[in-house]
């Protein structure tokens, strides 16, 4: 009797404590919904119907706008010093949201839709990183044979991909900067092992474009065969006869995070964004329209054989190393 | 009579105010960021960026590349641009109309696509050119590839080519035939009298189309991205790309000490520009005294001279074009083939016009085209005006603060508006959008401007003052009238040149204010060229309207 009285007022107490979440959902959502809008400040490709689905589900509107990663930082700093940022959200690559927390951009707030995420995506008070920006090789599969496909880095190097390769600069874009670091402090066992596969990818004269985005294309058109790329293209670009290289070591991307603005126009609508952001609905939203890899548990891009492919993320490297290791590239690459 | 009662004192320093105004503060606040540490336009003062900026190993190979590339796309475009007009002004050669408005085509093409379109065609792998060629002569190598400097200066003097014509064609429109006729009349031949009479004449257009072509391609961006990077041949556009883009927290302070050496070289240009033309009373053809222009009759030569402009307009029009079409109908980036064309769909088309932010775009960009180079080409007509007829050192001054937004680079350019705009409530705003237009391409509306006013003599207007009139009416009744080509010219190239505009509208282009441009970045951002390509011809459809909208009422007005 005395148990049963017991599980009563736990469940009761229980009952009380989901009834009081919901109310303060409400409540919050019903202050989100009074702000109107939340701005959205990001990065990334073709979320639109998230923010359709967000203005839908939530009845409060939601509004992105599309900054490049070169103004990301510039934009925002400016703004905020002149007391007029807009944003409410901000979406990046960790490093971003690191310069702007140094510069009191970013406000504190730990998203409740993020209990299910890996730990470590829990950075701080600030900064939540949901997904990896992931790069891979995706080659041309109607004109590499399957048995040339690469089955590591190093199968790069080969002198059959000579004139064959196409990549974003080494020398400036950070996101492939990082990705060839991160190739020697994940994958290479040695410096010089490192260096020999670099030297030997420069020897195979790669072209470069100004970032990832017009990497495919020189592939799905035969131009080149193979890029170093991001194998979200697979899903964006289909039907193009893209493939990606199922290599033997893992695939490493930097970080994307989001986190609120420090006096957001409109702070209830920033939370109620980010939550519903970092919802299962948002990111299978994102992982099937995109392709993008996100680190809610269980998702995955349709993409074959991605399930299985061991996804690291690689070390944020501050702008000093950036600039240093581009110029080292540039040299190694020798880039003009 | 030049005290500050003046009427045209008056005139020039209330345009002194208004040009300043629009043009000299993002500028101020490039000047305060590329000084002040951080990253914005305020912070403790420092030299550093300059230093760094400046003992860059790697500048002075930039430095020397640019040149080449300013230099040799200038050349080329001017060059061009005199042929076409003055086949297309002077001679009998069949059907004109259609010339006049295909040499004008390729300025209304986003420079990506076109610069996109010729790698397709030229790129030594499986550029299209290059494949015929190797089949037909059984060679081992593509004989051309795109990626080198000197397919730099070919793509890019193409693009400058319509520019340089809609300021040579007006002067050579207006130009009096009777000096020519004096000039066989003493002996000489054709030739002699092209070189001896024709081109001095037209000094003052000439070096315009030259100006502001070394200007604009100095400025130029797609072009240097998207055929020097493949090509590993660095300019200074993308040099200052490589600066803002290593790295996520961009100095554009940085950027903004190398914007200002093409600052100064723009401003010395204008300078050498003045001089050579100081003596203006010498280039005017159109005075009151009559004035008929004649047309010369080509006789053999008019066919094969007609096949070579048909040439050149292949080449800048029906082949980017049909590459855009292609493209916008392929499902990916492919090569012609059967197969590709049992793929074609409407798939892209539908995903642009069904989609809200591209419809928006549309909307804002044509509001821009139509009301920005409206009141642009107004302001050039007063600047312009003033530029030529009013020799005064404040005239000097107004002439080089219109180029002020103009001369500094794109990539740059656009942050100083932001800094600028942000303190203002124009932020965010369609308004910052339009005025940001107007004061960084006001020369595209006073270049044609002043160099049909060059030809003008001051024997009309002062007629006119003598029997009369004031100085405004002055300006509508006779002095206007006379300029409608240039005026056609301004509008058409603000207009052109607004609809397709980037630099500024990505800084600035704000949810709700969305422009084509920056709807067309994303696209290629995200590797989508067929979505990229149909809005493409959206904007070439847009723009062709625009086109000849303003040639038909600038026809009317001339024939009334």
């Amino acid at each position: 009797m005395k148990k049963l009285l017991v599980a009563s007022l736990f469940i009761l107490g229980a009952a009380q404590a989901q009834a009081q979440n919901q109310l303060q959902d409400m409540v919050q959502l019903n202050k989100a919904r009074a702000e109107g809008k939340a701005a959205f400040y990001a990065n990334i490709t073709a979320v639109e119907p998230i923010i359709k689905a967000f203005t839908a589900d939530t009845g409060v509107t939601g509004e992105y706008t599309r900054i490049s990663t070169s103004k990301f930082v510039a934009t925002a700093i400016t703004e905020f010093e002149a007391g007029k940022l807009q944003a409410d959200v901000v979406q990046a690559p960790l490093p971003v949201l690191d310069l702007l927390k140094e510069k009191g951009v970013l406000a504190s707030y730990r998203s409740p839709a993020a209990a299910g995420y890996p730990e470590w995506t829990r950075k701080d008070e600030q900064v939540q990183i949901f997904g990896i920006e992931y790069v891979g090789l995706i080659y041309n599969k109607e004109l590499v044979k399957p048995a040339d496909v690469p089955k590591r880095y190093e199968d790069l190097t080969l002198p059959k991909w000579k004139d064959k390769i196409v990549m974003a600069n080494p020398a400036n874009h950070p996101t492939t900067i990082s990705w060839l670091v991160g190739l020697k402090e994940n994958i290479f066992k040695t410096e010089p092992e490192w260096r020999d596969f670099l030297k030997g990818l420069a020897a195979n004269k790669p072209m470069f474009v100004a970032s990832f985005g017009p990497t495919p294309a020189p592939v799905e058109s035969g131009e080149k065969l193979i890029a170093i790329s991001m194998p979200k293209y697979i899903v964006t670009k289909a039907p193009a006869p893209l493939d990606w290289a199922r290599l033997s070591q893992p695939l490493m991307g930097s970080p994307r995070a989001i986190a609120v603005a420090a006096k957001a126009p409109h702070p209830a609508a920033a939370r109620a964004f980010v939550d519903y952001w970092l919802s299962q609905k948002s990111m299978e939203i994102l992982a099937k329209d995109v392709g993008e890899y996100v680190l809610a548990p269980g998702i995955y891009p349709p993409i074959d054989g991605i399930k299985d492919a061991k996804v690291i993320a690689i070390r944020e490297l501050s702008d000093d190393e950036i600039q240093k290791w581009g110029a080292e590239f540039k040299k190694i690459f020798d880039v003009k | 009579m030049n005290g500050p009662t003046n009427p045209r004192t008056r005139l020039t320093w209330s345009l002194i105010f208004i040009v300043g105004a629009l043009t000299v503060f993002p500028v101020l606040m490039l000047v305060l960021g590329s000084f002040s540490e951080g990253l914005t336009a305020f912070g403790h003062f420092t030299t550093d960026k300059y230093v760094a900026a400046y003992t860059d190993p790697a500048f002075f190979e930039v430095i020397a590349n640019t040149a080449i590339f300013v230099l040799g796309t200038s050349l080329l475009s001017t060059v061009l641009a005199l042929f076409l007009a003055y086949l297309n002004t002077r001679t009998d050669i069949p059907f004109k109309g259609l010339f006049r408005v295909i040499s004008i085509v390729p300025m209304m093409i986003p420079h990506l696509l076109f610069a996109v379109s010729w790698a397709l065609l030229l790129n030594p792998s499986n550029g299209l050119v290059n494949l015929a060629l190797k089949q037909a002569f059984g060679l081992d190598e593509a004989p051309f590839n795109i990626y080198s400097l000197w397919g730099m200066i070919l793509v890019e003097g193409l693009l400058e080519l319509p520019i340089a014509y809609l300021i040579v064609a007006p002067a050579m429109a207006s130009f009096d035939v009777a000096l020519e006729e004096s000039s066989r009349v003493c002996g000489a031949g054709t030739w002699r009298t092209l070189l001896r009479v024709t081109l001095p004449v037209l000094r003052p257009a000439i070096l315009a189309a030259f100006t502001l072509g070394i200007v604009r391609s100095l400025a130029s961006f797609a072009v240097p991205a998207m055929i020097g990077m493949p090509g590993r041949v660095q300019v200074l556009a993308t040099h200052l790309y490589t600066m803002i883009s290593t790295g996520f927290a961009t100095d554009y302070g940085k950027a903004a000490a190398v914007g200002m050496s093409v600052l100064v070289a723009s401003v010395t240009l204008i300078v050498v520009y003045r001089a050579l033309t100081a003596e203006s009373e010498k280039f005017v053809t159109v005075s009151s005294r009559g004035f008929r222009p004649t047309l010369i009759e080509l006789g053999r030569a008019r066919l094969p001279l007609f096949g070579l402009v048909g040439l050149l307009s292949l080449a800048l029009i029906v082949l980017p074009v049909a590459v855009l079409l292609y493209t916008s109908f392929v499902p990916y980036s492919m090569v012609p083939s059967s197969r590709a064309f049992s793929l074609m769909s409407l798939r892209h088309w539908a995903a642009v016009l069904e989609d809200p932010i591209s419809l928006l775009a549309l909307k804002n960009s044509l509001f821009l085209a139509v009301v920005g180079a409206t009141l642009g080409v107004m302001l050039s007509v007063f600047v312009a005006y003033v530029i030529v007829k009013v020799k005064s050192r404040a005239a000097g001054l107004l002439e080089s603060l219109s180029y002020l937004s103009f001369s500094f680079p794109g990539i740059v350019i656009g942050v100083g508006f932001m800094w600028f705009f942000v303190q203002t409530p124009l932020y965010a705003t369609i308004w910052a959008l339009l005025l940001g237009y107007i004061a960084t391409y006001l020369p595209y509306g006073i270049r044609p401007m002043a160099s049909a006013f060059v030809q003008i003599h001051g024997h009309l207007e002062e007629s006119s003052l003598v029997c009369g009139a004031s100085p405004l009416t002055t300006m509508r009744r006779i002095i206007v009238p006379l300029l409608i080509p240039g005026i056609v010219s301004g509008w058409i190239l603000l207009a052109s040149m607004f609809v397709r505009e980037l630099t500024l509208s990505v800084v600035l282009s704000r949810p709700g204010t969305e422009v084509l441009a920056v709807q067309i970045l994303r696209f290629s951002e995200d590797g989508l060229w067929g979505r990229l390509s149909a809005l493409g011809i959206v904007m070439i459809f847009i723009s062709t309207t625009l086109v000849v909208l303003a040639t038909v009422v600038g026809n009317r007005f001339k024939a009334a």
